[in-house]
């Protein structure tokens, strides 16, 4: 398979050199031992997808081993040693952590050990994916996706119908290609006081005012293609091939599509979708921004449009209906392309393209022949999400331990996985998952209307702690306002205190031996047990503590406040 | 450099931990968690502790504001729109109706009607008019408030040296210098940060096994492969526990001002939104109010914005609501600097990403205009009432003296002592300048 392009331009070429060079630094696979230096020299797998290259792979369904083997291959061509398999222990709260945004509870970490059939790991991934707490779990991921980039408040108030409709449709396993397109051709009213009702209009609505329509184009090719073609929005693209036309063009598809306020007896009562009946969408001239450009015809990055004669009689409809066609096609491998690699980045830590919504085809990528092979068969599977999932969760590659590069940047190769901080979501889900609810839950539509979401600890801290999924691992960075939070909230910690029907309190009465407490509070916090040395500094701080209630709250204060809480290990 | 001279530093400057503090920072840190006090200080150079108490407040105007209806108005002229342009303490220097207190001050500020640069797109102008950048290449460049910070800030500070008052996503981050100098937000100037006090039951002491035994446990897993995370996560809680220690945390408390204060800062603006929703939800007004206080405490330094100047759509009311704020809050800013002697030492920045378009499009609006825009600037050294550069009579171009974004930063380095030359290296080892090019503009400073 030759997917490393070798005819490039003597420009580019050069450049390829240059970062090939620059990039092959010496690391250590390994701990020196004792004496002798064990420098070695690795080579990244790196190169480049074109249209092309995606599309030659096979779309069959990845045998069993084969996404494995491949990984491997090209380790042992980088000269780097896989990472050990994780234990047990750290398997089952990975993997909980990663389709639920859940802990596991005690109960289920020691059943999980003391099974002794081989298959149950895949048997575990198969479970979980049937939960409801997976389409939860993955419906805020999405909803986040979308938000994050979305400065418009008003959007707060339809996120709930947003997250309703996706849940319902993850939980059914819709396939990717069927939510997108229900995504992008939308109409109709989202209510604030209905968040039953057309969900799936939420992302037509998420961009208004004078920017709506080149916005809309931009976010659905992030999204959507992993392209990030607005930057040829202006000019055309500095480092990719898009040209500032390509942009508009595609722009285009959106031109009759805005989002309107509904005002019924003077009040705001949602969003509409609005179709215009004419009107085209424009490339500003560059050197006069005030004088009206050329009327353009929707066109797909591909270059393709449809109707090029007579495009100005397509409605909106007809528009967005050949744009989700176009991108869910068959012959459209970013789609595929930009879903593998988002999701293998959320799994691993760390994807094949960095950042995970940008594929550009003048961009490198890890191990491209890896990516392209899944995205083939998540394309041959008809974009099956939960099968995907099964297909990366059972390989060796996802199961193997964390282990740290030199820097925090550095790729690993996904010869390990890859320290990332939880979600806001999983974390708070985490947090009630160990010492129960926190506060008033944020109800319906209560008194407080629309607003309810908005009171209690919960949006606080879901806002402290809420960063865009989109971003890389080593970017989302944690913040002093954070690390108060989880110290010092009055709600947390009295929750964590040993009294009443708290966790500890229980705990304590039911264990009279320290030990056996301390085991149970790090099973129920960290779904692991204490390593020897842990429990060790344990016993000693209940011996010099004021009292056994005391002793344990700081136990279960600092676990909560560790870095292996917030993190997916 | 010896300990002698750290003592002189820490008693001599204003605001600066006494000698009490210092001493019992040292412990805290000696008794297990990362307090940088100690070995920091004593890496200080010399230079760098002449630099100290030198202090910037931007005051950033999200959205881009009209120049036309802040600092460059064009009265008569067909883009002037009905703007009018009123006098200021500065013969000769007019300003736009809504601007009247800081017209009062002009003495002390500093004008740029010349600002020139091609970014119009909101993130990416947010993004360069923050860091001096524009985002390409892959490097996550600094906050200004990052950079000055870890340029001039007192290591051995308590409180944050960086603060952002206008909700977690309004500012940009440190980017590849790290979260030692990513900024503390602020999102309600009028109550004090939540969870800055310890809860009920946990004395100072137990705060400290606390953290302690958390340092302890967190070894088994940092050995285990969470190094990096462990390492970020313990300064972290080292910088929250130094400031929930800080006596100098009453700095962010504003009930400690007199009514009459808060009112000449002014107290309007904002929308209602309950906790957690997002946006300013109150006054920028008190947010200078607060960063003036904050400065006075040492805080290297503080961001306040004040966002809606995106004005595609009825541009002359919404800007006229919005200038009543800004124009109460830079004015008593630079006035009450002045006032308690410290506007010499403090750099205060009024700027927005771009300005607006001088065509009033069909909605009575205006559009993104990053060619020819205006900057305020007072304090640090900046010589106020003096206007640098001009534009067209249709505010169309620069005619005089253009000024560039990299000529801009290097114009907050100069007030600041801070080289634009120097180089700050990313994690992979990529030099990058902290301003690349550009000069400062000189005619500022004479």
């Amino acid at each position: 398979m030759h997917l490393f392009r070798s005819h490039r331009n003597a420009l580019l070429a050069a450049l390829v050199a240059a970062i090939a060079t620059a990039i092959a630094v010496p690391v250590q696979a390994d701990p020196p031992k004792k004496g002798q230096p064990a420098e070695k020299t690795v080579i990244y797998p790196t190169g480049y997808l074109r249209s092309e290259d995606w599309l030659k792979v096979s779309t069959a369904p990845l045998a069993r081993g084969e996404l494995d083997r491949l990984v491997n291959g090209q380790l042992k061509k980088a000269n780097v040693e896989p990472a050990p398999r994780t234990t047990d222990e750290q398997f089952v709260r990975r993997v909980w952590l990663d389709l639920t945004g859940r802990l596991p509870m005690p109960a289920d970490v020691t059943e999980f050990l003391a099974d002794k059939s081989p298959n149950k790991r895949a048997r575990l991934i198969d479970t979980l994916l049937a939960t409801e707490d997976f389409a939860k779990h993955w419906s805020l991921y999405w909803r986040d996706v979308i938000t994050s980039k979305v400065a418009d408040q008003r959007l707060n108030l339809l996120t709930r119908h947003f997250e309703k409709w996706l849940f319902e449709q993850i939980n059914a396993n819709r396939k990717w290609s069927a939510i997108t397109r229900d995504l992008l051709t939308a109409t109709g009213d989202v209510r604030y006081a209905d968040a039953d009702e057309n969900g799936q209009a939420f992302f037509m609505v998420s961009r208004r005012g004078a920017d709506a329509v080149t916005e809309l184009a931009a976010e659905t090719s992030r999204i959507f293609l992993g392209i990030q073609i607005q930057c040829a929005q202006c000019h055309d693209h500095p480092s990719d091939v898009w040209k500032r036309q390509q942009f508009h063009e595609f722009a285009a598809y959106f031109a009759r599509s805005r989002e309107r306020p509904i005002f019924e007896e003077k009040k705001l009562k949602g969003s509409r979708v609005v179709s215009l009946p004419f009107g085209e969408h424009a490339m500003p001239d560059k050197d006069n921004p005030g004088k009206k450009g050329r009327a353009l015809q929707p066109k797909f990055i591909d270059g393709k449009g449809p109707r090029s004669k007579g495009f100005k009689g397509l409605t909106d409809l007809e528009r967005r209906t050949a744009l989700a066609d176009a991108i869910v096609s068959k012959q459209n491998p970013w789609f595929a392309g930009a879903f593998v690699n988002r999701m293998w980045g959320e799994l691993m830590g760390q994807a094949f393209y960095q950042p995970i919504d940008d594929l550009g085809p003048e961009k490198e990528a890890m191990m491209p022949e890896v990516l392209a092979r899944v995205a083939g068969s998540f394309r041959g599977s008809d974009y099956d999400v939960k099968g995907l999932f099964r297909d990366l969760m059972t390989s060796e590659t996802y199961q193997r331990q964390i282990r740290p590069g030199e820097s925090p940047d550095e790729h690993l190769l996904f010869a390990s996985r890859n320290l990332a901080r939880l979600s806001a979501n999983a974390l708070w889900m985490s947090l009630v998952d160990v010492l129960g609810q926190l506060g008033q839950p944020p109800r319906g539509m209560g008194a407080l209307g629309p607003f309810a979401r908005f009171a209690g600890l919960e949006p606080l801290f879901k806002q402290e702690f809420g960063f865009d999924p989109s971003s890389k691992a080593e970017e989302v960075e944690g913040s002093v306002s954070q690390a108060l939070l989880l110290m010092n909230n009055p709600t947390i910690n009295q929750k964590i205190q040993a009294r009443g029907s708290n966790l500890l309190a229980r705990i304590l009465s039911s264990y009279s031996q320290d030990d056996e407490a301390v085991r149970m509070v790090y099973l129920r916090a960290l779904a692991r047990r204490p390593t020897d040395r842990e429990l060790a500094r344990c016993r000693e701080h209940i011996r010099t503590a004021g009292s056994r209630a005391e002793a344990f709250e700081d136990i279960l204060w600092a676990l909560i406040n560790s870095t292996e809480f917030q993190t997916k290990r | 450099m010896t300990t002698q001279t750290l003592m002189h530093v820490q008693t001599n400057r204003d605001g600066v931990v006494s000698r009490r503090t210092f001493f019992r920072n040292v412990a805290a840190g000696a008794a297990g968690l990362g307090v940088l006090g100690w070995k920091d200080a004593l890496t200080l150079h010399a230079d760098e502790l002449r630099r100290q108490g030198k202090a910037c407040i931007l005051l950033f105007m999200r959205g881009g504001p009209s120049q036309f209806e802040t600092f460059d108005p064009k009265p008569g002229h067909a883009n002037g729109g009905p703007t009018t342009a009123i006098d200021t303490a500065v013969p000769g220097i007019q300003i736009a109706e809504g601007w009247e207190n800081v017209a009062r001050q002009m003495r002390d500020i500093a004008i740029i009607r010349s600002l020139n640069n091609r970014e119009g797109e909101h993130q990416r102008a947010v993004y360069q008019m923050h860091t001096g950048y524009i985002p390409a290449g892959g490097v996550r460049h600094p906050s200004i408030g990052s950079i000055v910070a870890s340029e001039i800030a007192p290591r051995d500070f308590d409180l944050p040296h960086f603060v952002s008052i206008g909700g977690r996503f309004a500012t940009h981050g440190s980017g590849f210098l790290g979260m030692a100098w990513a900024p503390f937000v602020v999102s309600n100037p009028n109550t004090m940060p939540s969870n800055v006090e310890r809860p009920g039951g946990v004395t100072t002491t137990r705060m400290a096994r606390r953290l302690g035994l958390m340092t302890d446990l967190e070894r088994d897993f940092a050995e285990a492969g969470g190094a990096h995370a462990v390492e970020q996560h313990q300064h972290l809680y080292g910088s929250a526990a130094n400031m929930v220690r800080s006596p100098r945390i009453r700095a962010f408390d504003l009930s400690q001002e007199s009514s009459s204060t808060r009112d000449r800062y002014g107290r309007s603006g904002g929308g209602p939104g309950p906790g957690g929703f997002g946006g300013f939800g109150n006054s920028f007004g008190q947010g200078c109010l607060l960063a003036r206080r904050l400065v006075e405490a040492g805080v290297t330094f503080v961001e306040v914005d004040l966002n809606g100047w995106d004005t595609h759509q009825n541009n002359f009311e919404q800007s006229k609501r919005l200038s009543e704020q800004a124009d109460r809050g830079f004015a008593a800013l630079v006035q009450d600097l002045r006032e308690r002697g410290r506007l010499d030492r403090t750099l205060v920045i009024w700027m927005g990403e771009f300005g607006r378009t001088p065509r009033i499009n069909g909605n009575n609006g205006r559009d993104h205009y990053p060619r020819a825009f205006s900057v305020a600037l007072a304090g640090g050294g900046i010589r106020g009432g003096r206007v640098i550069g001009s534009t067209s009579a249709g505010g169309n171009d620069v005619t005089n003296r253009p000024v560039g974004v990299a000529d801009l930063f290097c114009t907050f380095c100069r007030a600041l002592d801070v080289n634009p030359r120097k180089e700050n290296m990313t994690p992979i080892g990529r030099p990058i300048r902290i301003v690349d090019g550009g000069e400062a503009v000189r005619e500022l400073f004479a």
